[in-house]
């Protein structure tokens, strides 16, 4: 009998249930659409701001002093301290080492042509694989450096180098530097002090000055939560529990922290300016799309729970009819609830997917151009149930004052009003 | 008989309109909610919307300097004209921040060589704010260690440094640390600086406001105004500020479009159930002569009136919602503007007109009779 008069209702209001089905279904479209860029936005902001360089800087610990002025060595140290190339996928095993999204070391030294001319050059990955276990990323410098402009290509082979565009060098050029024969395949512009030097794959440039397996720096860029005055602490006065929970927040204290242990004599520090303004940015930015999914939420929350007020409002007849036949009230309070909620969670589970959908394409033209690793999964399944309930949350809640009032009014003079 | 004639109510269409909203108080209430909702969601965004370009450009100036000015790199010991930074401030504009340096190489107590910085700190604190050190010095012979520098440094109270054959002792004013470059250097005031080593700035950093374009104009003034100097935008800076705007900027704008979309239609099916169930009024007026102009009138009239009352109160609501989340986010207030009004004005008389026109259809083809008698 229950079922029945459920399936009646839905088979002959079919316009009551499509307009209150059509609230529940926009509202919770645009919720789960909203949810989804929100969450989304973070990770798609932060490979925005990769454009801003290194927010991680590794650095062997018995450096020399650098004599750098806008960013040209004015007394090149000799014989400094080096890190290991070796120990660079031991970044990748760190606790956090997910969030590492671009590796980039570099390795100065000084080309002597065989024409007597002294070049500076720098040592660097272009597309390197850095695994360590399962995970792995291909990185390099022209991906942590999106603002470099690159005239022809990348060096692919170890004999092949780029030269910046102030070199006055040109693509298909040779250059002599003892027995080995570099071949220009590209010219780079950085809009630095790069411009003058020669770029080469990391492997050439330490043959070429007998520094096996040395670098001199390692630019890191990780995905950090922002510094709040927890990040500040210095961990080795904490106390073990505090240190655990310091230890496993992704601050870039943290993970700098966390490469010291990892990378035997390496000094590791967040690099100030970009990441102490990138965490800023980031965190306005996905603020303010967690802001206005909230208000997306209460709005649609209001207008679902107006809808589903209108549609119980207007079977006041039918419910006094039940009555007068003899239903209980809860048995009618049952009947009215079931309906709504078989409606919301319908309406739900087609609104989170039109939403999913519909925050895939917004996220995907909006940053078009980031290549295919922007292109995230298009359903977030922990989205499904959060919405649902949400749906049926709001839709309870939008009919129970409706179907109260209607259950205290005397079953005779709902019937005999001309309403 | 001639009773009932002299004391027929006068029911005059505005008299109708009143009663009709006062009398079924509780369903003319909902639609106030619900309008007053989707002006308030609608004024909210709108206010947002406006305002973000100059909230997150503000966000973006804590970068630093977008602009370099030095001397060309050929003239080697050559130093920006005296009046440069004046000139340059006054060309990039009253909200530039800029800031002089001066570099040369000395060598500490210890005998290690060193870059040594002049500049001009109360313009560096406002440029550089990323900087972290215990505070900012004011001394005239302060001297401000890199993180690093201060490990070459034996005395970090009385800073011993000698350029050229000639010393000088400035006061240890802390330790900076930035993760860059100055990590590695000594700051001290450009006018200790210049009085000791005969150097004059060479290089001004400039902060220009307001994204790639403004940066573009900027640079353009700067170069035809100092032809002799070599001006840089910092290209990752630049690049990397117009490109998040743009893109908060359009992610913002689906938001927008998204959420007025839903409120709209929620609105709009709300409402016009309210009028569809109205069916038997309609009737009733109709049996009693009422013309289906008149009746049209009447539904859009009170419709109207609700939307009204409902842009005000939801723009007094919407406009504080706005204020609270600029407040909470950016920290700033983000004020009414009176400029989005006629917009969210539009969308909710648009959305009560086709409420109340909508149902009109329906109710067109139903015969009174048939209605009254509760077919």
């Amino acid at each position: 009998m229950f079922f029945r008069l459920l399936l009646e209702s839905f088979r002959r209001q079919r316009r009551r249930k499509a307009l209150a089905g059509l609230a529940i279904l926009l509202g919770t479209t645009a919720v789960t659409a909203m949810l989804a860029l929100a969450t989304t936005v973070g990770d798609r902001i932060h490979k925005e701001l990769a454009v801003y360089g290194a927010n991680i800087v590794i650095t062997p610990k018995a450096d020399l002093l650098d004599v750098k002025i806008g960013g040209v060595d004015i007394k090149p140290s000799t014989g400094g301290a080096y890190l290991k190339a070796s120990d660079l996928p031991k970044l990748k095993s760190i606790f956090w080492a997910n969030n590492i999204t671009g590796v980039s070391p570099e390795l100065p030294i000084s080309l002597n042509l065989a024409s007597g001319q002294q070049i500076p050059a720098t040592g660097l990955w272009f597309h390197h694989k850095l695994a360590n276990g399962d995970s792995s990323i291909t990185t390099g410098a022209p991906i942590m450096h999106p603002w470099w402009k690159l005239t022809g290509a990348w060096p692919a082979a170890p004999g092949e180098v780029v030269a910046g565009a102030a070199t006055g060098m040109h693509i298909g050029d040779n250059l002599q530097t003892g027995d080995t024969t570099l071949k220009i395949t590209g010219l780079v512009s950085t809009g630095d002090a790069m411009d003058k030097r020669v770029l080469l794959p990391l492997e050439t440039a330490q043959r070429l000055a007998n520094l096996p397996d040395a670098v001199s720096r390692v630019d890191v860029s990780a995905r950090t939560k922002p510094e709040d005055a927890f990040a500040r602490k210095d961990p080795d006065t904490l106390s073990p529990q505090q240190h655990e929970i310091w230890y496993c927040r992704p601050y870039a204290n943290s993970i700098a922290y966390q490469i010291r242990e990892a990378i035997p004599g390496a000094q590791a520090d967040q690099v100030r300016r970009v990441e102490q303004n990138e965490g800023n940015v980031l965190e306005r930015i996905s603020g303010l799309m967690w802001l206005i999914s909230a208000a997306a939420l209460l709005a649609a929350g209001f207008a679902v729970s107006a809808a589903m007020a209108t549609a119980i409002l207007e079977r006041q007849r039918e419910i006094g009819l039940m009555r007068s036949l003899g239903a209980s009230k809860g048995a009618i309070a049952f009947l009215f609830y079931a309906e709504t909620g078989l409606l919301a969670i319908f309406a739900g589970a087609v609104g989170y997917l039109l939403g999913s959908g519909l925050a895939a394409w917004l996220g995907a033209s909006i940053f078009a151009g980031d290549g295919a690793a922007s292109v995230g999964p298009v359903l977030i399944p922990v989205l499904l149930p959060v919405v649902v309930a949400l749906a049926l949350a709001v839709a309870i809640a939008g009919s129970t004052p409706s179907i109260r009032t209607a259950l205290e009014m005397d079953p005779s003079t709902i019937l005999r009003a001309d309403a | 008989m001639t009773h009932r004639t002299t004391h027929k109510p006068q029911l005059s269409f505005l008299g109708m309109l009143r009663r009709s909203l006062i009398h079924r108080r509780a369903r003319s209430f909902s639609a106030l909610v619900a309008l007053t909702v989707s002006a308030a969601v609608v004024t909210a965004l709108l206010t947002l919307y406006a305002d973000l370009n100059a909230k997150l450009h503000k966000e973006f100036r804590n970068f630093g300097a977008n602009v370099v000015v030095t001397v060309p790199t050929s003239e080697t010991g050559a130093s920006l004209p005296p009046g440069t930074l004046a000139a340059v401030q006054k060309a990039a504009g009253p909200d530039a921040l800029v800031a002089p340096f001066a570099y040369a190489v000395a060598t500490t107590d210890r005998g290690t060589s060193v870059v040594v910085a002049g500049t001009d700190f109360a313009a560096v604190r406002h440029l550089d704010s990323w900087w972290q050190l215990p505070q900012w010095p004011t001394t005239p012979n302060a001297a401000l260690l890199g993180e690093r520098a201060a490990n070459f440094v034996a005395d970090e109270h009385a800073v011993e440094l000698t350029y050229a054959g000639k010393a000088v002792t400035l006061a240890g004013a802390g330790k900076l640390k930035t993760g860059g470059d100055e990590d590695s250097r000594i700051y001290i005031p450009m006018v200790a600086f210049t009085q000791w080593t005969g150097i004059s700035p060479t290089v001004i950093e400039v902060q220009i406001p307001g994204g790639a374009a403004a940066v573009e104009a900027a640079l353009t003034r700067l170069r035809s105004q100092f032809p002799t100097l070599q001006i840089q935008p910092v290209r990752q800076l630049v690049e990397g500020e117009s490109r998040i705007v743009d893109r908060t900027h359009s992610l913002m704008y689906g938001a927008v479009l998204l959420i007025a979309l839903t409120v709209a239609v929620s609105v709009l099916a709300t409402l016009s159930a309210s009028v569809l169930e109205r069916r038997r009024d309609f009737a009733l007026m109709k049996a009693l002569g009422g013309s289906q102009t008149q009746l049209m009138a009447m539904f859009l009239l009170e419709a109207l009136a609700i939307a009204l009352a409902g842009v005000v109160l939801g723009y007094i609501v919407g406009s504080a919602a706005a204020l609270a989340i600029s407040q909470v986010n950016f920290h700033t207030a983000t004020l009414p503007r009176l400029s989005v009004l006629p917009l969210v004005l539009l969308l909710n008389v648009a959305i009560a007109a086709l409420a109340a026109l909508f149902p009109v259809r329906v109710l067109r083809g139903l015969q009174p009779a048939a209605l009254l008698k509760g077919e």
